[in-house]
């Protein structure tokens, strides 16, 4: 009797798992189809969780990730704002789905003005975080290129309580990459005085040299222009146009050497050349 | 003597009661399974798992205060033992008295055993210990208090059914009271808004004791505010019992 029961659970068993062999045949589990999500808003759900919003909050953020991970799902993305918006309004201070949010925004939907929105509101409900303007700020220089928005997230960065030094210089970096010399050269003029790290100290020696070149190369350009002008021809040393009264002191580079000079051409060249403006 | 006899039998007869081991195991189950939904997480994962072992114990709690508190009076008055105890020297308000301490000490007992499992589990599994969690664990337990107060108060003159939706729904209503404060200032009409504002301070307003956000984002939370809710659960379970006592005290014993 024992046997036979042990036998017919085990042919039913089997017939359920040839049934369910049978069915996923039928179904195409990760077809390319489209999905539809509707979610109340933040405010509304803060009221229907009854207390629990931090859980919801967790709940919806994990679901999130496992949704922005089904890549057959192709309309994905048109949710995304509202989604990472209901989450971070039911629980303002959870600081991973702002970065989560704005990572599957910009680098998988490349919905770059998007993450930006979100981390600008982590920022905004986490005012003692640096990390949210810092990445928006990378988003902002690495994937828009929009140089003016990059410097002000990376600005607003620095000034946050316990910001690292690496954003006070990417700030400084922006100001220089917009060709803004003279502010560039004060910036880190200022890092280089604070600097309490090689790192920091050599970034700034660096783009100060950099800085420094490249304003005297104008002052030589216009210079070596206005001689040209009056000679017609390239001054033979840089030291000529001091002699014709062009100038009344040559600029050395930030080390204190001379510049090096080509009359042929009349161009000018450093010892060091970074090129952090010409590979962007 | 009195209350604090009938506060051991009610202690006893709760602990006995399989509800409360049932409800007690999923206290336990749901904030230990926080571990695995913490790890569908991306970052934060201390945090999603204190949000889940934090909500579960809430919930579960609430449950044991409802599903006990409910039976307290109408268990006495079904089982026919009330008339033993009420033939004694023992007057109503000893009794709704000795039957609310009985409960209170059970859930002391109930969420010191889940708020010590959960410290024990964060220990080990994140090596933190959150001290901050007891402000979370006080003033729960004075919710629970309302809770039980309030399933006192109708288990008093009604059915364990109908106990059980009126402290479920105002355990509801008490979470969100405090969008009532919003609520006014859309309604027009004066009258409107003057019931509104009596149901704002009538109902208990349940919010005041919920600081899991707070604990677990180590935001501030000053001793006035602390100090202000447990005041206010004090004064409401007070007049809780107080009603309860005066509900008890009209009702026909045949």
């Amino acid at each position: 009797m024992q046997a036979k029961t042990i036998a017919l659970f085990m042919a039913l068993i089997l017939t359920a798992g040839a049934l369910q062999f049978h069915y996923d045949t039928q179904v195409e589990y990760f077809a390319e189809r489209q999905a539809f999500v509707t979610l109340p808003d933040g405010k509304t759900l803060k009221v229907l969780s009854f207390g629990y919003r931090n859980l919801v909050a967790d709940f919806l953020f994990i679901w999130a990730i496992q949704f922005y991970s089904a890549t057959h799902i192709t309309n994905r993305f048109d949710y995304i704002e509202n989604i990472f918006d209901v989450i971070t309004d039911l629980n303002p201070r959870f600081k991973a789905p702002y970065l989560v949010g704005s990572w599957i925004m910009g680098l998988e939907g490349g919905r770059y003005r998007m993450a930006i929105r979100l981390l600008e509101k982590g920022a905004r409900n986490n005012p003692e975080e640096w990390i949210f303007e810092y990445d928006a700020g990378f988003y902002a220089y690495r994937d828009l290129k929009d140089l003016e928005l990059a410097e002000k997230l990376f600005k607003q960065a620095a000034e946050r309580p316990n910001a690292p030094p690496l954003i006070r210089r990417k700030w400084a970096h922006m100001v220089y990459m917009q060709d803004n010399l003279d502010y560039a050269f004060r910036l880190w003029k200022e890092i280089e005085r604070s600097a309490d790290d090689q790192l920091s100290r050599d970034s700034a020696f660096h783009h100060l040299y950099q800085i420094d070149f490249e304003r005297d190369k104008q002052l030589l350009k216009r210079a070596i222009g206005e001689f040209r002008r009056r000679f017609g021809r390239n001054p033979a040393e840089l030291a000529e146009l001091r002699v014709r009264g062009i100038l009344k002191e040559i600029p050395r580079d930030y080390q204190g050497r001379d510049y090096r000079y080509d009359p042929e051409s009349g161009t000018i060249k450093a010892r060091r050349n970074y090129k952090w403006k010409s590979s962007y | 003597m009195k209350i604090l006899a009938i506060a051991r039998n009610t202690f006893r007869e709760a602990v006995r009661n399989k509800v409360f081991y049932l409800l007690l195991f999923f206290g336990v189950f749901f904030a230990f399974s926080s571990r695995f939904v913490s790890m569908l997480s991306v970052g934060d994962q201390q945090k999603v798992l204190m949000d889940v072992g934090l909500a579960s114990i809430h919930f579960f709690s609430v449950l044991v205060a409802i599903f006990t508190g409910i039976n307290l009076v109408y268990k006495e008055i079904e089982k026919k033992t009330i008339y033993n105890i009420l033939s004694k020297p023992i007057t109503r308000l000893e009794f709704v008295l000795g039957k609310f301490t009985g409960l209170a000490l059970t859930l002391l007992v109930a969420l010191a055993s889940m708020a010590l499992l959960f410290f024990l589990f964060l220990f080990v599994t994140t090596g933190s210990f959150a001290p901050r969690c007891l402000i979370f664990f006080g003033l729960l337990y004075i919710e629970l208090l309302i809770i039980t107060s309030l399933s006192l108060v109708f288990s008093s003159f009604s059915t364990p059914i109908l106990s059980s939706i009126f402290t479920v729904t105002l355990y509801l209503v008490g979470q969100v009271l405090w969008t009532f404060q919003e609520f006014k200032t859309r309604l027009h009409e004066p009258f409107s808004r003057y019931v509104a504002t009596a149901l704002y301070y009538l109902l208990p307003n349940l919010d005041k004791f919920n600081v899991k956000n707070e604990v677990v984002m180590e935001m501030e939370l000053s001793g006035g505010r602390l100090l202000a809710a447990a005041a206010y659960g004090v004064v409401y379970v007070a007049a809780l019992l107080t009603l309860a006592v005066v509900i008890f005290r009209r009702r026909e014993l045949n």
